[in-house]
């Protein structure tokens, strides 16, 4: 039941967007420009694809973000269940010993200059 | 069934009109505090005071030409607007204006999605946002779009992972998952002035949250995503008329729903504002109304500290901005993690 809500609210929510999206090329006015159709390069030929090389230090970021994410991800449930939970020291000494492995991945991290972009 | 399902509407309608129908208030806001703070009139012609400007802009919007690019990849293209509203959107889902109450003989909650994993579930909805930006940026096939695209993608992961700190220490203070109880721990005062919110508890983890939802909404001064003077406007260069209109409301949407999650997590929700409790004592319809009025009066103070840090604050060179994400934000969220995790442990 309560997902059946989520369902009508994401179709209702698509259907304004579509609706939206057909309004302006239902009502705006068409004049066909053959440069228009260009890419944009601040007035003058684009050279070049623009699905070239580009930084490696984005993809390492997006590496690293997963990483980082996951641990959070696994600390989430962790939060939840600490306050009710009969064995809280066992918990604590686990969330120390995964914290201490966090720690070294980070400083490994920083240390290797991964995260390092260009002064 | 018939009522469940007429329910389901109702409050699908209302929580989408809310947002939608405060859109133009907020962009006259905005419009006008830059003019305050940089001492000009700003809009003030359409209109009493200006106020129907918005309306004017989203009429030229309608009918301006749809420019389709011959480079772009044509179905990404269109899609890209279309998912980065639809993904501003489905957070409002779990956000409840006002406490359960009775109507007709049901409770009622007013929340669209009723769910006991409400902070996941948002969290989860309002990271799905780069996936709209990187589509726009990949889908362009312009340098401009790929590099902004590419910048904004890098900047919200790296402030996602200091917020989810911070909202990690939220949820084990509060011990729960639930929207509704986080709110019920953040009801009341203590030495009957100070109201009981999150953020007396956590400054560091409110700070977190705050910087991170900058950066999320892309605002300045995170706006690296479409920094004018180097890659002219980035991820939506290519987009014209209303399909730039959506990335528009996209944004503002997404400052609405994590301003929203801020004030949950941090500044008691729906709770009522201090000196309206014994207004609200009346009768429980007014009750509601009141909680309600206390939720948009903070949403609507966020988005004013929204507007004022963007006309304050000059915007981060891009190393600046990785430096303080990676290097700061994050050993210091980790660090709050460990500090309040000890303190709860020894003083229990």
């Amino acid at each position: 039941m309560e997902f059946a809500s989520f369902i009508v609210f994401f179709v209702i929510a698509c259907t304004l967007g579509g609706v939206l999206l057909g309004i302006s090329s239902l009502l705006g006015q068409k004049r066909k420009i053959v440069r228009k159709n260009d890419v944009y390069e601040s007035g003058v030929n684009a050279v070049g694809s623009a699905t070239r090389q580009y930084d490696v230090k984005f993809y390492l970021t997006a590496i690293l973000f997963l990483l980082f994410d996951v641990e959070i991800v696994f600390l989430l449930p962790w939060a939840m269940t600490f306050n009710q939970a009969s064995n809280q020291a066992f918990l604590l000494k686990g969330f120390i010993f995964f914290m201490v492995i966090l720690l070294v991945g980070y400083i490994f991290v920083i240390n290797s200059k991964a995260l390092k972009w260009d002064e | 069934m018939l009522e469940s399902a007429i329910e389901i509407l109702l409050k699908t309608i209302v929580i989408l009109a809310l947002p939608l129908g405060a859109l133009p208030l907020i962009i006259h806001v905005e419009r006008r505090g830059a003019a305050f703070m940089q001492k000009r009139l700003g809009p003030n012609r359409v209109g009493p005071f200006g106020l129907l400007q918005p309306l004017a802009d989203v009429a030229k919007f309608m009918f301006k030409e749809e420019v389709h690019p011959t480079h772009v990849k044509p179905f990404f293209y269109v899609a890209a607007p279309l998912v980065a509203l639809v993904v501003a959107i489905l957070p409002l889902a779990c956000i409840p204006i006002a406490a359960p109450f009775e109507l007709f003989g049901r409770t009622i909650f007013p929340e669209v999605f009723r769910t006991d994993m409400g902070i996941f579930y948002a969290f989860a909805v309002s990271a799905l946002g780069s996936y709209g930006i990187l589509l726009a940026g990949w889908a362009s096939n312009n340098k401009y779009s790929m590099l902004g695209a590419l910048r904004a993608c890098a900047q919200m992961v790296s402030y996602e992972l200091s917020l989810s700190t911070s909202v990690v220490a939220m949820i084990f203070l509060y011990g729960t998952n639930d929207i509704h109880q986080m709110i019920g721990a953040q009801t009341g005062y203590w030495f009957g002035f100070l109201p009981k919110w999150g953020v007396f508890i956590q400054p560091v983890a409110a700070m977190l949250f705050l910087v991170g939802i900058f950066a999320e909404s892309n605002r300045l001064p995170f706006d690296l995503a479409e920094g004018e003077s180097e890659i002219v406007a980035g991820y939506h260069l290519e987009y014209s008329s209303m399909k730039f209109a959506l990335f528009f409301m996209a944004e503002y949407i997404h400052m609405i729903a994590l301003s929203a999650l801020f004030i949950i997590l941090f500044f008691g929700g729906y709770a009522l504002l201090p000196g309206m409790s014994f207004l609200a004592e009346k009768s429980p319809i007014l009750l509601v109304a009141l909680q309600a009025l206390s939720l948009i009066t903070k949403i609507a103070l966020m988005i004013w500290f929204f507007v004022w840090v963007r006309w304050t604050l000059p915007r981060f060179r891009y190393d600046q901005l990785m430096t303080l994400g990676w290097e700061r934000l994050l050993p210091l969220g980790i660090a709050n993690l460990i500090i309040t995790v000890l303190f709860v442990y020894y003083r229990n």
